[in-house]
């Protein structure tokens, strides 16, 4: 009997993420070179819509792994879940794509059966009868190939990109689907998942603002970044700073102008107690209008300035808030 | 809160096993490989029934491309290339041949010409290159062999089973100022390999772990150093032929210091321009990028660079000790080439072509060993005897006291250089002792407090933008570029010490001894001394001036993340 292969399918938020038809691609050419049998799967609750799709393709069936508790993800629901179908079912090879989820419970699933993953990997070879699965190591300047010692399932996950998921065969008609009820018993499953966010790229995109306020080692304490900060406002600018200000945390990173941060061509950029080392100067030289204020009439900063003032920093940012604001408030 | 770089406890780490790994992709690591990949071709062409692979020979380059991290003057003395690669000339990027020399020795505003160039300064049949593109062409002839050079990834600690040096670990990606692993942490390898092949450069981090570990420094003479702070420049045409060289003694440094000044003609009116200070002065205040901000200005170097422009920066360390200084260079499982183990010539300022001779006589036993599946101490020991047999010994033999005759000033290290030049290099004893150059520093209550005839080599550089540069615009140019989310590789034992002792008794002079504004004394109430170390490790140009130089020998530089550093294109 020809032993199987199982493709598992992720589906997220009623979505079928698109690595998958890869990882399909894969099986489906790991079937053919091998003769073994191709199977699909795709777990969660109410998921026989993602089944009949992928029925459509070249695979010899597609399992519904169902269970109330497999909604939402949680590794342990899915770990408890696949471990129960897998033994059941004799999977010889596991495929999987290598997606932020897989990552998250494979090796819980694969250390639970007592197997191991060999994961992340970009292909596939036949040597004789061995299957052998290629990784990248010293960040892609060396690929090692891998195979398994252990009994089977053997379990893999596929690199995104490493195989091409427009290219995924369709079969000459829908193969069959089997839904499959998973037993999770109460108790099994301890994560309790909280809503979904996505982490804000970048908090502040100081290359699109007209105003920016920056401040340097002259503003002395974190405390008086607060001073900048009311001066910003009052401008309606952003806030940024030369690095010593990110590197002691007085001030994200994202907010440092120079070689090492962001370089940005606002209208107007007011640098407050900033030196004007060529580091910082190379990030805001493109400004249209520089101001600074400095205490020493050396400073660098000034070579650039369209308006140097020099003097304590303390004693003219205060009034110049005022000026703004009244400024603002007569037009 | 300064947190260092420490590798990463209780991390499971992928294994790989290498027959010889080679820690560093400069002259002597890549003449290593290159020795190598012939060795094994000329075996595997006449013995069909055994052959030896090349796939588990490994080179490890910190810089992100090869080469990058190399800087030199430089001049090439061929010999060890011609052995090498007999013909290379045909197609190395070699700048010049050296047309002319001359040696002065400058006052502050004049200059004496030598009347005859003193033989070791003798340059005719070198050649004027840029190490950098020199050292990228040899990496691309490795290339070619089938080794692979992992470049990006550092050598961070050494492994060792007993007393044997069982591999090496690589860096760890990926690890946040805390010290924490973040969202793309890759772990370090470990390289376990038969031979591991210390090829780092001067004052290397897993040279400086095995000679702690095995006392390798026990009776040696203790290594000695200079700083070389460069310059390139681009000048109009006809200042100076390609090929052109110049060395200087003399003004700005007093006869207190030891070191030098070069200018080397290259090709496309690009001059190269240094200063190597002996980093074995007394003022804690002197800063040796200021020394060679204070060159420039002399007569002699300002009408060349009139109207000229500096186009890159960079500072290494060097090896000065000499042939007393060198450690042992191998044992069970280890060798040590280059500048790591000291093979350099201070009286001809040259090294590379001795890292590369001892990178060839180290292939040599490497080769041995893998055929013979034995690296134990005896084997490799042939590396040892094999470099004392060679002209390596030979030309450092008669050079043996140089330096260290010129430890009570300029004008004695005169007098015992020419006593040695007529007995073979022994001068009054066989072997002239050594003292570690940061002990020769002086605290500042006992130096003049207006800096006395040294007052104009002391504190930061001012720069007037066009001839001389304040440090931060210098360093700007050296490229230098790391992941700034990182601990701090600068890895200093107790901060404390620098906040309440070293700032009194030294004025902190890691802020002035370092090329690139890594180190800064900030203010901070909280301090007793009102001042409080601060690092600024994405400034740092990789040259180990600190690790060696701080009075209390309490930094240690350790690799940044794999592909942080210098760009020294062209340097």
């Amino acid at each position: 009997m020809p032993e199987p292969i199982l493709v598992i399918v992720e589906q997220r938020e009623g979505k079928l993420n698109r690595v998958s038809w890869e990882t399909l691609t894969a099986g489906q050419s790991l079937a053919a070179e091998t003769g073994w049998t191709l199977e699909a799967a795709v777990a969660g609750s109410g998921v026989a819509n993602f089944a009949n799709e992928i029925s459509a393709k070249k695979v010899s069936k597609v399992y519904a792994i169902e269970s109330p508790k497999l909604e939402p993800y949680t590794p342990d629901a899915f770990s408890a879940g696949l471990q129960q179908f897998i033994e059941s079912k004799r999977s010889k090879l596991v495929l999987m794509p290598h997606t932020y989820q897989v990552r998250d419970f494979v090796p819980k699933l694969a250390t639970a059966m007592g197997r191991t993953v060999i994961s992340d990997c970009v292909g596939y070879k036949k040597q004789g009868d061995k299957l052998v699965f290629t990784r990248q190591m010293f960040q892609g300047k060396l690929a090692a190939d891998v195979g398994f010692a252990c009994d089977a399932p053997w379990f893999v996950t596929f690199q995104n990109g490493a195989f091409r998921g427009d290219k995924v065969e369709d079969g000459a008609s829908a193969a069959p689907v089997e839904t499959v009820n998973v037993q999770i018993a109460d108790g099994v499953v301890r994560n309790q998942p909280q809503e979904v966010f996505k982490e804000a790229k970048q908090a502040v995109d100081l290359t699109q603002a007209e105003i920016i306020v920056s401040v340097g080692r002259g503003i002395k304490e974190q405390k008086n970044i607060e001073l900048a900060k009311q001066l910003a406002e009052a401008l309606g600018g952003e806030l940024a700073a030369s690095r010593p200000i990110c590197d002691s945390g007085w001030l994200p990173m994202d907010r440092q102008i120079g070689s090492s941060g962001q370089t940005v061509a606002p209208k107007l950029y007011l640098a407050l107690g900033i030196r004007g080392a060529i580091q910082h100067i190379v990030g805001m030289k493109g400004a249209r209008t520089i101001v600074a204020v400095n205490k020493d009439s050396e400073a660098p900063i000034f070579e650039i300035a369209d308006y140097a003032v020099v003097g304590n920093l303390f004693e003219i940012v205060p009034p110049l808030i005022e000026e703004v604001k009244k400024a603002k408030a007569g037009s | 809160m300064l947190i260092f770089r420490e590798p990463l406890e209780g991390i499971d780490r992928p294994k790989m096993p290498a027959d010889v790994v080679i820690v560093g992709g400069g002259p002597a690591g890549m003449a290593c490989a290159l020795r190598l990949s012939q060795l094994v071709d000329q075996h595997n062409s006449q013995n069909p029934d055994s052959q030896l692979s090349k796939e588990n020979i490994y080179v490890l380059e910190k810089a992100r491309e090869i080469g990058q991290h190399c800087l030199s003057g430089a001049l090439l003395d061929p010999r060890s290339m011609r052995e090498l690669l007999p013909g290379f000339e045909k197609e190395a990027p070699l700048d010049a041949a050296v047309s002319k020399e001359s040696v002065y020795f400058l006052t502050e505003k004049g200059k004496l010409k030598f009347p005859i160039t003193p033989p070791p300064l003798r340059d005719h049949g070198n050649y004027v290159i840029s190490l950098n593109r020199f050292v990228k062409w040899l990496g691309s002839k490795v290339e070619e062999t089938g080794i692979t050079i992992f470049t990006g990834f550092a050598g961070s600690e050494l492994l060792f089973d007993g007393d044997r040096v069982t591999g090496v670990r690589t860096d760890d990606k990926g690890v946040d100022k805390q010290n924490q692993p973040k969202s793309n942490f890759e772990p370090g390898y470990d390289l376990q390999a038969k031979v591991v092949i210390l090829a780092e450069g001067t004052r290397g981090s897993l040279t400086k772990q095995l000679v702690a570990k095995f006392d390798l420094a026990k009776d040696r003479n203790p290594q000695t150093y200079g700083q070389g702070v460069k310059e390139l420049w681009e000048v109009p045409s006809g200042r100076i032929a390609p090929g052109e060289v110049i060395y200087t003694l003399g003004w700005p440094l007093t006869t207190k210091e030891y070191g030098g000044a070069w200018i080397y003609g290259g090709k496309d009116n690009i001059v190269s321009l240094g200063f190597v200070t002996g980093l074995d002065y007394p003022d804690p205040r002197l800063d040796p990028q200021r020394v060679l901000q204070d060159f420039k200005q002399h007569p002699l170097a300002a009408k060349l660079l009139e109207g000229a422009k500096m186009i890159r920066y960079g500072a290494k360390s060097l090896p000065y000790g000499g042939w007393w200084a060198i450690p042992p260079v191998a044992g069970n499982g280890w060798m040590i080439l280059g500048d790591s183990a000291g093979f350099l010539n201070s009286q001809r300022l040259k090294g590379i072509h001795l890292a590369i001779k001892s990178g060839m006589l180290a292939a040599e036993t490497a080769f041995e060993a893998l055929r013979k599946d034995d690296s134990s101490a005896a084997m490799l020991g042939q590396f040892q005897s094999k470099v004392e047999s060679s002209w390596i010994k030979d030309e450092l033999w008669k050079v043996r006291n140089f330096h260290q005759g010129f430890e009570h000033g300029f004008w004695a290290g005169l007098f015992h250089t020419g006593v040695q030049q007529f007995t073979g290099g022994r001068g009054l004893h066989n072997r002239y002792p050594g003292t570690a150059g940061y002990q020769r520093m002086r605290k500042l209550a006992e130096l003049p407090a207006n800096g006395g005839n040294e007052a104009h080599l002391l504190g930061p550089a001012k720069g007037d933008g066009k001839l001389t540069f304040d440090k931060l615009t210098d360093l700007y140019h050296s490229g230098t570029k790391h992941e700034e989310d990182q601990p701090a590789h600068l890895v200093i034992q107790d901060t404390n010490l620098c906040n309440t002792r070293c700032v009194i008794e030294f004025g902190s002079p890691c802020q002035n001894f370092c090329p690139a504004n890594v180190y800064e004394m900030v203010d901070d109430a909280g301090q007793p001394s009102g001042k409080r170390i601060s690092l600024n490790p994405s400034n740092c140009v990789h040259c180990k001036t600190c690790d060696i130089q701080d009075p209390y020998q309490i930094i240690t530089w350790v690799p940044p993340e794999g592909g942080g550093g210098p760009n020294y294109d062209g340097m």
